[in-house]
């Protein structure tokens, strides 16, 4: 479904260049969860824009079911859910989402049922008709879960989708991904947070300055390395 | 690909109907243009000339502010609230949210002209019991400008930061409607001044093009030739200046 190949991201900072991200491959196969951990700065939010057509690729590949990223075709496929997400202050709730429905050209009744099916599952059936400048941050967080799945992506990327929530909003949350992961969504999201992680995903990549120093199943790697994937992870970045 | 460009469009327009900064700018032009009633009286037999003059002007001045303060932020707002990447994760072209963002302040400006313009003709009839057709070109002339500017100040934002681009939006108004003495200062200059200042002659659109007030004044109704020439003038140089903002703004990232 995704398929990145040596793909290569530098940035100009006080005009020297460093690389954020560094020659990464990696595949999330269809149906599967795929978690991408790293500390602060590791290059998640690089990683996850570059997928989504935001930022454009220095060296190297990515395709996402056939589709070199950044193409409208690309990003049909994709939902998309970004870092601290915002919408226009003008805008009601249910205006977001029609707004988001008109951008895929989905048929207005088609859009008009979605978006309450999606408003509610996220917990957001009351807050319709409420402008999002009046959204708390759980509640922009709850908005963003909806938009991104408004064209039934076929590869729904979440970055950082547990965020800035409480610990109810959290296991809200992390039961929405699973029923969408049981319903056969191919997932690719960001975290920090490795416990999330290890409940949600079939595979982690663990990401240390561009680069992924560890792959493999939560299972696998604590199997093969004896210790807690927090244990491992901390080691990991310190070793590398 | 033109539901997404409307929806844009649409959003852009609504988005600037909550600035604060367009109500007051459309309100101090009416009351402006309702004042040009005072001064009218103080001129003798010179009602509508002044009338005409003065609203016209202040119709522009104040539609050019609006693309100064709006147009050049259009796009940095977005990207300051992150709202860019609501729109671009998404089936959308950067040529479509470009065309959308000029397309939805044009229609601001287009509904803050007419607001303008409605009240300048009924200041004008209140006075001379008659409005001639001239003026309606001239007000149309004053939008085709403004809509023009609007796309000067986007190409700008697509490359600097939202002052730089009012700044130089205002510059390219300067010579825009100095174009004649442009030309004139060329043709005195040295070689090297000469062919720069040619340069900036046919560079710069020449917005005198887009002034009919005298017209109004004469009451000269223009030629279907006439404006043609007007239209194709503003549609070749705006196409030329969306394709310009297009190719500096397709690169841009987020
Ligand atoms: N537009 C940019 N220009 C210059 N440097 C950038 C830019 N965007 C990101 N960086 C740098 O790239 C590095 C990685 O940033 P990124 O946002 O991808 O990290 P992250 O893994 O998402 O971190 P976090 O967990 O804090 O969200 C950081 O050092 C950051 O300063
Ligand atoms: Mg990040």
């Amino acid at each position: 479904m995704l398929v990145i190949r040596n793909l290569t991201k530098q940035f100009y900072q006080r005009n020297e260049e460093i690389t954020v991200v560094d020659n990464l491959s990696l595949t999330v196969k269809k149906g599967q969860v795929f978690g991408l951990i790293g500390p602060n700065g590791a290059g998640k939010t690089t990683t996850v824009k570059l997928v989504a057509g935001l930022l454009f690729p220095g060296k190297g590949k990515i395709s996402i079911g056939g589709f070199p990223a950044g193409t409208l075709e690309a990003k049909r496929k994709i939902g998309f859910m970004n870092e601290n997400p915002q919408f226009y202050y003008h805008l009601k709730a249910r205006e977001v989402m029609e707004f988001v429905a008109d951008l895929f050209e989905i048929e207005k009744t088609v859009a008009t049922k979605k978006i309450d099916v999606l408003l509610k599952e996220v917990g957001l059936k009351d807050a319709k008709e409420l402008a999002v400048r009046k959204f708390s941050k759980g509640m922009h967080q709850r908005l963003a879960f909806a938009v991104a799945q408004i064209n039934n992506p076929e590869l729904l990327i979440l970055d950082e989708p547990l965020d800035g929530l409480d610990p109810l909003g959290r296991l809200d949350f992390k039961q929405m991904i699973l029923k969408l992961k049981k319903s056969g969504a191919t997932i690719f999201f960001s975290s920090h947070i490795l416990s999330d992680v290890e409940e949600i995903c079939d595979e982690v990549a663990i990401l240390h300055k561009g680069k992924i120093i560890a792959q493999g199943s939560p299972k696998d790697l604590v199997k093969s390395s004896k210790q807690s994937l927090e244990e491992l992870f901390v080691r990991s970045i310190r070793n590398a | 690909m033109r539901k997404v460009l409307w929806a844009i469009t649409l959003n852009t327009f609504r988005e600037t109907l909550r600035d604060k900064l367009l109500y007051s700018l459309v309100g101090f032009a009416v009351l402006v243009i309702a004042a040009s009633l005072l001064a009218g009286s103080v001129s003798l037999g010179q009602d509508a000339r002044v009338i005409q003059d003065f609203s016209l002007t202040a119709m522009l001045a104040f539609l050019l502010i609006i693309t100064y303060f709006i147009g050049t932020q259009l796009v940095f707002k977005e990207v300051e609230r992150k709202t860019i990447y609501l729109v671009l994760s998404k089936p959308v072209s950067r040529e479509t949210f470009y065309l959308g963002k000029f397309l939805g302040l044009c229609l601001t400006i287009l509904v803050a002209g007419l607001i303008m313009a409605v009240m300048f003709v009924i200041v004008l009839f209140a006075k001379t019991h008659s409005v001639p057709t001239a003026a309606y070109f001239a007000a149309g002339a004053v939008i085709l400008e403004a809509w023009l500017l609007t796309a000067v100040s986007l190409l700008f934002s697509s490359f600097t930061s939202p002052l730089s681009s009012a700044i130089y939006t205002f510059g390219v108004t300067l010579i825009g409607h100095g174009s004649a003495t442009v030309w004139l200062l060329s043709q005195k200059a040295s070689p090297v001044i000469r062919t720069i200042l040619e340069g900036v002659y046919y560079i710069f659109p020449n917005l005198e093009k887009f002034n009919l007030r005298n017209d109004v004044v004469f009451n000269l109704t223009p030629s279907a030739s006439q404006v043609g020439l007007i239209l194709l003038y503003f549609a070749t140089y705006t196409v030329f200046l969306l394709i310009l903002g297009v190719a500096v703004f397709r690169k841009d990232e987020f």
